[in-house]
């Protein structure tokens, strides 16, 4: 008999808080959750101290994948490494200049952001590609070294080479990387071609820089991660969870980390898919609610939304990503006083390190988990993540000073700032609704995250959504979907043509160029070739339009007449017309899919008395008052039985509230659903 | 204060779902428009409006756009407002009826219910790349009337029930260059209103008539309310200011006077552009719509950045402007640069705002549109070709923070104002030579106004057509509180090696450039905020060390001294700053309440009169530019009138600008020279 291998999935997430683990074992379908504090010192500190906590050895996993947030965190904060450019001469100030436009309307006092590069560590290379891909002017080799020899790169600095029109002749940039590496091995390039092969060149040089400037902090992370992985006995592949919802291995993601910035959320939202379809609930606001930050996204009719023009910070970043918005405002978010004495809460986190007052770690502003526990919606002395146990007193002594400047007593302010925390995740979830069209209240809210269940009913009672489910293991939930995601590896080629004019058979030939690579650097990472799917389309356009329209090409499309069917079907559902216009081809896109099996989740036993799961009463602050209020233990509660607010649930990891004008119940898998009464 | 029945979570989602109506039929138009300025740069604009033509929605629009849109509605809605059915829509241009300027193409389209009652209905304004007119790109710095301008479109009704009319659509057609892309735009706008008619349609059967209707109202009111508030928080009074746009006559500079009163009474504000200059035969007229637009933008920005803006705001603001002025263009004055009366509008209005909440103006912004234009036939593609950028210059220093560097201004919204080198490239025979920041271009001050910008265009035909239409070519943006001026823009021309630069600075009209040539494009700086000589002297040598500033600036603008290493030379700075600060000449102010300072052809320029000493003292001579600055935060500008018999280190004021600088007899002044380009035609 053959031996079957390892069993275990593995999947961590490491937030800015906690560090979230979840095993599967394709076996016994079967699985185990753990959390620990996340030490952002040493991110892979947790991530070991995760695997610890699963009790699984490095060689009984088969697969580990792996959100990270370390990339966005740095942009976010400012922390990235000190990035130098060599740029085709004449454009030092591209990223300066950007596309000149504001960043916010009706406001004199506006600033542009700061670029990633600032001028005086650009320099300018001789050289001119032109739009065809020819040479102008011939790469001037001597001088390009003098230009490498001038920059006084530090030890954690970085390098991108950002040459126009690279994307139709990639030869020069990536001859000035190999001298740069020449004369300084050990630093992290790229270029703009290598980071995105697509033209207009603010986008790609500035995504290439944000790629540049998270590249050694990445790499760092990466190697030492799977330098302790192969300590515990795991020498395959590390899969990193992508912006894209796909997962990559850990080597493409220190080529491409920029790649990555989504790969917390991105899970959690691969994950609420997932449940989506398993409960035919097809219209989800998902609501991942941490320690630092809530991060929201709106899945319509199952629908992920994937856009190539998000930002990060105030930095275009054109890598595919899904449609995530994040707010600085979770658990451990610090409420303080603005000018005027209005009480504000975040973005500004006590994170894992010193943590909410509460923890007793150290902490001496109030958080928002503070708050809760002064409201007695966590329960004090309870322990958290193992070992930290919750001091009420305290969470009290924290509220004192904002107590006295704003007169108020303990509950009323702890009170308050849960209602201001709140407010700012509605906002968040407002910008992905309805000020894109979309009625929340035709979604059900899925809520996820250690702090997510807390705040959910108060979330969706000020967005008058009247359904909340919350997915069993909230606080592993973005862990659970990493599992699930498929790798994915998206490549665009810009290429203009017109379909017309050069026939399918030409078109056919760049996709299939493009595939044979992704499928030899899929199958260079391990995957077999019968789990290797390919999806293809096409940012078009008429003739003399500058804005090209993303086109789904399926297999049944053979000929060009289909192809210019496929765009004008298109064009006329997205702006109510089509031409008779020549159409044009600018970008090639392919998705090379490696598939994963999916998970086979057991349902719950049924049966059961809810009277058995209530641990114990006590009282919990809602609208002004202390009331008696239930608490049940999660795992015990059976499945259909009907749960009144006001109520608390407790769980290892997440604590949920429903209070008095709610009530829930289970479902089959273990996911609890509210709803309004 | 919600309406009855009306409740917060209905309010908002009625609101922003209107809002978000306007932002789909933004992506509509961006995507599947041809006119490069409309999906590149954004110019164009989308609201709602109710049957009345009151603008209940847009969303990140352009200001100068979206702004006067109202009037536009409203014209057309006077002329069809019992004749309108299902079916129909309107298009238009006329800036005499509620337009901009000729390139600017607006079309209406009424949505009516089942019943045939009037419902909220969209309308868009989107800029085409050619309307016609005397050159490619339509609008031209030396047009002298409307006719030259392109084809002038009063409200008419482009669709009737549904059909459209195909007799008025050929005339257009025929009369506009690539007439191809122009119908593909007017389908862009086409589509983007019929996708807004279906959202509205769902949003009227979702909440109901009632319901919406009451949404509206109590939007609007609240917007208005919000920024009654903060006018009501200001001082009571009149706030005066002038500036000037540039006109040329027949190669001689007339510039031409734009004059604001702005009065606070209470909660409201009037805005009064008595005294300014009668229109003029050239593109420096617009109508009270678009003026108004640069008030509006301007007391928006400063007074309440982040409110709502809707038709509820423009209540609290009252207009008023002698007719046939610049402010408000007659019939057959040329209209083409609405963009720059509104900049400058802008820019008189920050003046007199500076004397109400200094801590909260900026230094002048670069103050002009600056669309340059090369036209031709690309062979590569076998089409003809428009290439349209306005490239940004620089913003005004604030109190917190340097002026923003080449970044479009406050009233240009969103608009990114350059194409990427790789769009241009790939589309046009065009190589871009060089795009950066230029170097002393921000006006000096405590806070630096931003950098304006360098771009380098290449023609790789044989021959094109070269225009641009800009103004703040002589007459430099201003700093307030004690900055500098921000440089002005400047065009040229390199052909084998020499730089030829325009005799009417910034107005070009199909210049004939040939392959190789080198079109050179300087956008200007923004004006400084406060004393260059309080500014941290670190920041100075942080911008010398960017390449921002250079060395001799550094010393001689700023007194900052740097050694060779680039670092400060304490000692030298210090001495440097005394003796900058000891130079400045300060003169008396003389009230003469009889005097009329303004000369000109057909423009009126302020003159300031010196003995010849003065001049001597200021090394200016007779028609140069100084700036007289005063009590009062901005500067005026004045042209050197030298007498003999004038009395030494005195200024003669008339009322008008002893109010603009906050001064009376006997007060001292202190006077500088502004160094403009020469115009070889010298002045009118």
């Amino acid at each position: 008999m053959q031996d079957p291998g390892p069993a275990f999935r593995v999947g961590v997430d490491v937030g800015g808080t906690f560090t979230d683990a979840v095993a599967y074992d394709d076996e016994t379908r079967s699985v185990r959750y753990a959390k620990v504090p996340s030490t952002p010192g040493d991110p892979a500190e947790a991530v070991v101290a995760a695997l610890e906590a699963l009790d699984i050895e490095g060689s009984d996993i088969d697969r580990f994948v792996h959100g990270i947030t370390i990339g966005t965190n740095a942009i976010l904060e400012g922390r990235g490494a000190e990035v130098w450019m060599l740029v085709t001469r004449g454009f030092r100030d591209v990223l300066d200049i950007a596309r000149t436009n504001r960043a916010t309307l009706y406001d004199i006092t506006t600033l542009k952001p700061l670029p990633i590069v600032p001028r005086s560590r650009t320099a300018e290379i001789d050289e001119r590609i032109m739009f065809d891909g020819s040479v102008l002017a011939p790469l001037d080799e001597d001088r390009v070294r003098a230009a490498i020899d001038s920059l006084s790169l530090g030890p954690d600095a970085a390098v991108v080479v950002c040459l126009l029109h690279s994307y139709a002749f990639p030869g020069h940039e990536r001859r000035v990387a190999a001298l740069v590496r020449e004369a300084h091995p050990e630093v992290f390039v790229c270029t703009s071609s290598d980071v995105l092969p697509q033209f207009r060149e603010y986008e790609r040089f500035n995504t290439a820089a944000l790629n540049a400037y998270i590249g050694p902090l990445m790499n760092r992370y990466l190697s030492d991660l799977e330098h302790r992985l192969q300590g515990r006995g795991y020498g395959r592949n590390v899969f990193i969870m992508t912006s894209n919802g796909g997962v990559s291995t850990a080597g493409r993601a220190r080529r491409l980390p920029i790649a990555t910035v989504l790969s917390g959320p991105a899970g959690g939202v691969a994950a609420a898919l997932h449940l989506g379809s398993r409960t035919g609930i097809r219209n989800l606001i998902t609501c991942d609610m941490g320690g630092t930050s809530t991060d929201v996204c709106l899945i319509s009719d199952l629908h992920v939304p994937v856009t190539g023009e998000q930002t990060i910070g105030s930095y275009a970043n054109r890598t595919p990503q899904i449609e995530i918005n994040t707010v600085g405002a979770g658990g451990g978010s610090i409420a303080w006083l603005d000018a005027g004495d209005i009480l504000a809460v975040g973005p500004r986190s006590a994170g894992a390190a010193p943590g909410p007052a509460c923890y007793g770690k150290g902490g001496t502003d109030a958080t928002v988990t503070d708050a809760n526990l002064v409201l007695n919606r966590l329960k004090s002395g309870s322990r958290l993540a193992g070992h930290i146990a919750l001091d009420r007193d305290r969470a009290v002594a924290a509220m004192a000073p904002l107590m006295d400047r704003l007169g108020l007593e303990v509950d009323a302010l702890a009170e308050g700032i849960v209602r201001i925390a709140v407010a700012r995740m509605v906002s968040a979830i407002k910008q992905i609704s309805i000020a894109k069209g979309f009625d929340p209240r035709d979604f059900v809210l899925c809520s996820y995250g250690g702090a997510g269940p807390m705040h959910a009913a108060s979330i969706a009672e000020e967005m008058d959504i009247s359904r909340v489910v919350l997915p069993r293991g909230p606080g592993n939930f973005a862990a659970l979907g990493s599992l699930i995601s498929d790798i994915r590896q998206d490549h665009a080629l810009t290429k203009t043509l017109q379909p017309a004019r050069t026939g399918y058979a030409e078109i056919d030939g760049v996709f299939r160029s493009m595939e044979e690579e992704g499928r030899a650097q899929l199958q260079a990472e391990g995957v077999a070739p019968e789990h290797i799917a390919v999806r293809r389309s096409l940012g078009m356009r008429y003739l003399g339009q500058s804005w090209e329209l993303d086109v789904d090409i399926p297999d049944e499309v053979q000929s060009a007449e289909a192809v210019d069917a496929a765009f004008h079907a298109v064009h006329d559902r997205r702006f109510g017309h089509r031409s008779a216009g020549a159409t044009e081809i600018v970008t090639f896109r392919i998705a090379v899919i490696g598939r994963v099996a999916p998970l086979a989740l057991p349902a719950l036993p049924g049966g059961g008395d809810l009277a058995a799961a209530v641990v114990e009463r006590r009282r919990v602050y809602f609208d002004g008052a202390f009331r008696d209020t239930p608490v049940y233990d999660r795992g015990r509660i059976p499945p259909e039985a009907a749960i009144e607010g006001p109520a608390v649930v407790e769980e290892a990891g997440a604590t949920t509230v429903l209070p008095p004008a709610w009530r829930g119940y289970a479902n089959g898998h273990g996911d609890l659903i509210l709803e309004r009464r | 204060m919600a309406a009855p029945g009306v409740d917060p979570i209905t309010l908002e989602v009625v609101t922003e779902g209107l809002i978000a109506i306007v932002r789909e039929m933004r992506a509509t138009i961006i995507r599947a428009s041809y006119s490069s300025v409309i999906y590149e740069f954004d110019d164009f604009s989308c609201a709602l409006f109710d049957p009345d033509g009151q603008m209940v929605a847009q969303s990140w629009d352009h200001p100068g756009h979206v702004l006067p849109l109202p009037w536009g509605v409203g014209c057309a809605l006077e002329d069809f407002r019992d004749d309108l059915k299902p079916g129909d829509a309107v298009l238009l241009n006329d800036p005499y009826r509620g337009g901009t300027h000729l390139n600017d193409v607006t079309l209406l389209f009424p949505v009516f219910d089942e019943c045939g009652a009037p419902m909220v209905f969209p309308a868009v304004r989107a800029h085409w790349v050619d309307v016609g007119g005397m050159v490619p790109g339509s609008y031209s710095g030396l047009s002298t009337n409307i006719y030259q301008e392109g084809v002038r479109i009063p409200p008419i009704k482009i669709v009737e029930e549904g059909r459209v009319n195909r007799s008025a659509m050929a005339l257009l057609m025929a009369n506009m260059r690539v007439p191809e892309e122009r119908e593909g735009d007017l389908n862009a706008s086409f589509g983007a209103c019929r996708i807004a008619e279906q959202r509205i349609r769902r949003l009227y059967d979702k909440y109901g008539r009632a319901c919406v209707e009451d949404c509206i109202a109590t939007h609007l009111d609240r917007t208005e309310r919000r920024l009654r508030d903060r006018i009501a928080a200001l001082p009571d009074g009149d706030y005066c200011y002038e500036d000037y746009l540039e006109y040329f006559d027949d190669g001689r500079l007339d510039p031409v006077l734009m004059r604001l009163r702005l009065t606070v009474s209470g909660d409201r504000m009037i805005a009064d552009f008595a005294g300014t200059n009668p229109q003029v035969p050239g593109v420096v007229n617009s109508s009270l719509a678009v003026t108004g637009a640069g008030v509006f933008v301007a007391i928006k920005a400063t007074l309440d950045p982040g409110g709502a803006v809707n038709q509820g705001a423009f209540r609290p603001v009252e207009l008023r402007a002698p007719e046939a002025s610049i402010a408000d263009v007659r019939h057959d004055a040329p209209a083409g640069a609405h963009g720059e009366v509104r900049k400058r509008a802008v820019s008189v209005t920050l003046g007199a705002l500076s004397q109400i909440v200094p801590d909260r103006v900026s230094g002048d912004l670069c103050g002009t549109s600056f669309p340059n234009a090369i036209g031709g036939f690309n062979k590569r593609r076998d089409r003809q070709y428009v290439y349209y950028e306005a490239p940004a210059g620089g913003n005004g220093g604030f109190l917190q923070h340097d002026g923003p560097s080449a970044m479009v201004n406050v009233d240009f919204g969103n608009l990114p104002s350059i194409q990427t080198v790789e769009s241009i490239e790939n589309e046009m025979p065009l190589l871009v030579e060089r795009c950066e920041l230029r170097i002393d271009s921000g006006g000096p001050g405590t806070s630096r106004g931003g950098l304006g910008m360098r771009r380098e265009v290449r023609l790789l035909d044989d021959e094109g057509s070269y225009s641009v239409l800009s103004d703040r070519a002589v007459i430099p943006p201003f700093g307030v509180l004690g900055g500098g001026s921000g440089a002005p823009y400047i065009v040229s021309v390199v052909r084998d090696g020499g730089e030829t630069g325009f005799p009417t600075p910034g107005k070009v009209t199909g210049h004939t450039i040939r392959r190789d040539d080198i079109v050179v494009m300087r956008s200007a700086g923004g004006g400084g905020y406060g004393d260059p000589l309080a500014r941290d002297p670190a920041s100075v040598r942080r911008d010398v060390a960017e390449g921002l500033v250079s060395r001799a600036a550094a010393a001689e603008v700023y007194g900052v001294v740097l050694d060779d290493g680039g670092e400060i030379d304490g000692a030298a700075s210090e001495a440097a700053r005394t003796a900058l600060a000891a130079a400045r000449y300060r003169a008396r102010v003389v009230a003469d309440d009889a005097l009329d300072p303004y000369v000109g052809g057909r423009g009126r320029r302020r003159t300031v009169r010196f003995s010849p000493a003065m001049a001597a003292r200021l090394g200016v001579s007779e028609g140069d530019l100084t700036e007289v600055m005063g009590a009062n935060p901005a500067p005026l500008r004045a042209w050197v009138t030298v007498d003999a018999g004038h009395i030494d280190d005195t200024v003669l004021l008339d009322p008008f600008g002893r109010k603009a600088l906050g001064v009376e007899h006997g007060d001292t002044v202190v006077l500088r020279p502004v160094p403009t380009p020469g115009v070889p035609g010298g002045l009118a």
